[in-house]
């Protein structure tokens, strides 16, 4: 029988929670074997959702995407828990609280289609309806920031997608999906997907969550569809009236990419806080908005928050190339990581 | 961080006072110090409004959000840095409002304004991390160094006993019971904090006048209860489910209640009331609903169990709440004065979405065996049948009256109360009130000649009612309160219990036992000063008070 370890979990709120892992499980079988649910899509060190840091204690990192850890980040104690495999027992920093911790198994509502609409750029927004379980459950509940994974009906095949409406009880969740030339999912949304059709999804799951507890100022730097949770978490803000200044960053390559835009405006007339840019990384035509990275964007207001003595929250969303680049500034410039927040989009 | 303000504070190798990251009931040094910050603004108000008001320029908006403010920052309320910092910014323009009002009235009156300081001019800075770095300045130890801590403890005594006072002026508010009697003493109060006061005489008589405060208050809640609701009626409360959807209300506010009940009429969502809400069907008007359909739980420290495995969503209304755990953070909702980073809050009796939620949600599948309890011993239920105690006491049926009331609370040491009930002679009532009877509500104590020994008079706050059969009972013995056979055993937690305590002092109701330990504020020379005046008793053990009581007979 192998070797038992004991693995301390350090939540982003200060509290604690262990259980018990041998040499040969990964960290997310072993905590789900101890009925805890820790945050885990693809279980193959692909997506990125499983990241943690290592404090102390000796561990095997299994083979994994350089996408979802970098080398730096690995050298730096970075981890995905769900190729983790420990040597000695270990404490363990996530980015989760603890109440978002959740115990027993993540729901799988059936769905059905609403609305499939063209946002513009490339991107569909998917309207879907849990529909009540058996005992007349709906399971909708969500926070801000989470994913579901949708199957493509008839296929044992799921994509996870974040959901960008705020949490609310009528069971409705909305998706903005960018089309991928010959994607299976972006075929049926295209090609097949009608209003009343069904599908088994899977969540809420990810730990991609507001840092409810702060009033530090908030910055969402997002990179393309990247922006879906972060609406998510602004709806919420609205609706609960938050008052925490906020400016949203929003990358896309050119202006034919843009979608969106109209959501953008419409929290802003109902957040009186919030600010919002977008960002053209190469415009193609006369574009008169910022040029280049949001991640350009956010290092030129980081340095000026630092200056006058404010450390923003910041939550990055896109792909792992402006997420490297953004934790790269707040490195530079001194921003501490527990301020960063961040969820990687990897191809699934 | 720094905050003495409930019984559960740190009182970890003889330092009192929560001042680490977090405190022990979960609020952040941020939120803390925030709370420290809004009551400044609040004194700064209170300044100019008390002005404004003897020059007949009073504003209840002001008094009103005094009110609001006060309550948010008791224990167990509000978590939600970021509503302290809007409630900062608001207080601003509130200050600016009665500063205006103030002046305005001086100039038309011919009177020289005076030239104020402290709070009154305090340049409150919108950017929260100045604010932050300011905290010290209105820490509730400011000054210590140079007043000594019985000062600052008789100011904290003062204004803990202002919080509760506010807290259930706010519950009467919501009833439509408000007073500019009342709005005038709690700018007073705060007004003579923000003179950073020093005199230990003048501090005692302002925590007394306060307590007299309280009892006004008291009075204009029950008039709000009983006038909305009816005069409460001995009443059996389901404490066992029945099978449909199901909503949770937790904390004391009825007026919240009253508007879910009707807007959960014919829906089959059935409400269950949670802790200090369980009086609520002894009220007509609110047990009318036949989907008020029982009582679920306990008092509110198990609440992270019991949330967690009831099957609907809950409603906080007031204090108190303790971090929702995972399971129920979702479904958790909060209104009025209460605050939770993350969590719904209802504004405007609006719980469209509470009943989106409960519909969502499997609510109780099957009914359970039925088991009651008997709630409702209002003062009119016991005073109604008066003749029939008075002749009991006169035969020798009744030989001793026990109040044992109050806040109930996590530490081990509240078995006392259990104990305590447990021990009483049968030939005594139990009169209770608060959330420490959930220690014993639940367990049959017997009657005396058809009167229930154990009588229920309903939340903590009803302790007015327990001041009026006092009263009562001294007119038909033509005696005085204190020589009635009647021993006082009160169980604090929080800054309500800390004004119904300034009341019952107020009073002059002596030998009060107060447990389960003394608050960390009063220091042992203030206590003394009320052992002198008052007789007040810390708890010992449950025999040795019990046979201390019976033996003054």
């Amino acid at each position: 029988m192998s070797q038992t370890y004991s693995i301390c979990l350090n939540t982003q709120d200060g509290k604690e929670i262990s259980f018990d892992c041998t040499a040969d499980e990964n960290l997310i079988d072993a905590a789900a074997r101890a009925n805890i649910t820790l945050p885990a899509v693809c279980h193959e060190g692909n997506c990125g959702a499983c990241h943690g840091h290592c404090r102390s204690g000796d561990y095997e990192q299994k083979s994994h995407s350089s996408g979802a850890l970098s080398k730096q980040d690995e050298e730096h104690g970075g981890i995905l828990m769900c190729r983790t495999h420990p040597r000695g027992n270990m404490v363990v920093e996530v980015t989760s609280d603890l109440s978002h911790i959740t115990s027993g198994p993540v729901p799988e509502p059936v769905c059905e289609v609403l609305a499939v609409d063209d946002m513009g750029g490339q991107v569909r927004r998917l309207l879907l309806k849990v529909l009540p379980d058996e005992s007349g459950v709906v399971h909708s509940e969500f926070e801000p920031g989470q994913f579901m994974e949708l199957e493509i009906p008839g296929t044992d095949v799921r994509r996870a997608y974040s959901i960008s409406n705020a949490p609310n009880w009528s069971g409705e969740l909305e998706f903005m999906i960018r089309l991928q030339p010959h994607g299976k999912f972006s075929t049926w949304l295209t090609d097949v997907a009608r209003v009343g059709d069904r599908l088994n999804t899977k969540g809420p799951e990810g730990s991609f969550l507001l840092h409810q507890a702060g009033i530090a100022p908030r910055r969402f730097v997002a990179g393309g569809t990247g922006v879906a949770p972060m609406l998510s978490m602004l709806r919420q803000m609205a609706e609960f009236q938050e008052p925490h200044e906020s400016h949203l960053y929003f990358g896309l390559t050119s202006e034919a990419d843009l979608f969106a835009i109209e959501e953008i405006e419409e929290l802003k007339s109902s957040l009186p806080n919030l600010t919002a840019e977008v960002c053209i990384w190469k415009p193609a035509g006369d574009w008169q908005g910022f040029t280049g990275s949001p991640v350009d964007a956010f290092k030129r207001d980081l340095q000026a928050d630092l200056a006058k003595g404010i450390q923003p929250d910041v939550y990055l969303c896109g792909p792992p190339g402006l997420i490297d680049a953004a934790e790269a500034v707040a490195d530079e410039l001194g921003l501490p990581y527990s301020s960063l927040f961040s969820e990687r989009f990897l191809p699934g | 961080m720094f905050c003495y303000q409930c019984e559960q504070t740190s009182r970890a190798d003889g330092v009192l006072g929560c001042a680490s990251a977090v405190g022990n009931c979960g609020k952040d040094a941020q939120t803390s110090d925030l709370q420290d910050l809004l009551i400044h603004a609040v004194k700064g108000i209170a300044q100019y409004a008390r002005r404004a008001r003897d020059l007949g320029a009073g504003s209840n908006d002001a008094g009103r959000f005094i009110l609001y403010a006060m309550f948010t920052t008791l224990t167990n309320v509000n978590f939600n840095p970021a509503r302290f910092t809007s409630m900062l910014v608001e207080a601003a323009e509130i200050r600016a409002a009665v500063k205006k009002a103030y002046e305005d009235a001086a100039a038309a009156q011919g009177v020289a304004v005076e030239e104020l300081s402290g709070p009154a001019v305090w340049d409150i800075p919108a950017a929260t991390n100045e604010l932050l770095a300011q905290a010290e300045m209105a820490s509730v130890r400011a000054g210590e160094a140079e007043v000594g801590e019985d000062i600052v403890g008789l100011r904290a005594l003062i204004l803990y006993g202002a919080k509760g006072v506010c807290a259930y002026a706010y519950h009467a508010l919501m009833l439509d019971e408000q007073s500019d009697e009342v709005y005038a003493a709690l700018e007073n109060t705060m007004d003579f904090l923000a003179s950073d006061p020093t005199d230990v005489d003048a501090l005692v008589g302002q925590a007394l006048a306060l307590g007299h405060t309280n009892l006004t208050v008291m009075g204009m809640l029950d008039a709000g209860n009983t006038g909305k609701f009816g005069t409460p009626e001995p009443s059996a409360a389901r404490i066992s489910p029945v099978a449909g959807k199901a909503i949770l209300v937790s904390g004391h506010d009825m007026a919240d209640l009253a508007a879910l009940l009707e807007q959960t009429e014919g829906t089959g969502i059935n409400v269950y009331t949670h802790g200090e809400m369980l009086p609520a069907h002894s009220y007509p008007e609110l047990k009318k609903y036949a989907h008020l359909a029982g009582n679920y739980g306990g008092a509110w420290q198990d609440q992270q169990t019991e949330f967690a495995n009831f099957p609907g969503p809950i409603l906080m209304t007031s204090n108190c709440i303790i971090e929702p755990a995972a399971s129920y953070r979702r479904r958790i909702f909060t209104a009025g004065p209460v605050g939770w980073p993350g969590l719904r809050h209802i504004e405007n009796h609006d719980f469209s979405t509470l009943i989106q939620a409960a519909n969502a949600m499997p609510g109780f599948a099957a009914d359970s065996e039925e088991e009651t309890i008997t709630v409702g011993f209002g003062r009119d239920a016991v005073l109604g049948v008066a003749d029939v105690v008075i002749d009991a006491v006169k035969a020798g049926a009744i030989k001793h009256f026990f109040l044992v009331g109050g806040c109930d609370g996590a530490a081990s040491g509240r078995n006392y109360y259990s104990d305590l009930v447990d021990q009483t002679p049968k030939d005594s009532v139990i009169l209770t009130l608060g959330c420490a009877k959930y220690r014993f509500n639940k367990k049959d104590h017997g009657d005396i000649g058809g009167i229930p020994r154990l009588l229920d008079m309903g939340q903590c706050n009803d302790s007015y009612s327990a001041i009026q059969v006092a009263v009562a009972l001294s007119k038909a013995f033509e005696c005085e309160v204190n020589e009635l056979p009647l021993s006082l055993f009160v169980s604090w937690f929080e800054q309500k219990a800390a004004a119904v305590l300034l009341t019952l002092l107020a009073l002059n109701i002596k030998g009060i036992t107060l447990g389960p330990t003394l608050p960390a504020f009063i220091t042992p020379p203030v206590l003394n000063t009320l052992v002198e005046a008052f007789d007040i008793k810390a708890n010992t053990t449950p025999e040795a008070d019990l046979a201390a009581a019976l033996a003054a007979n």
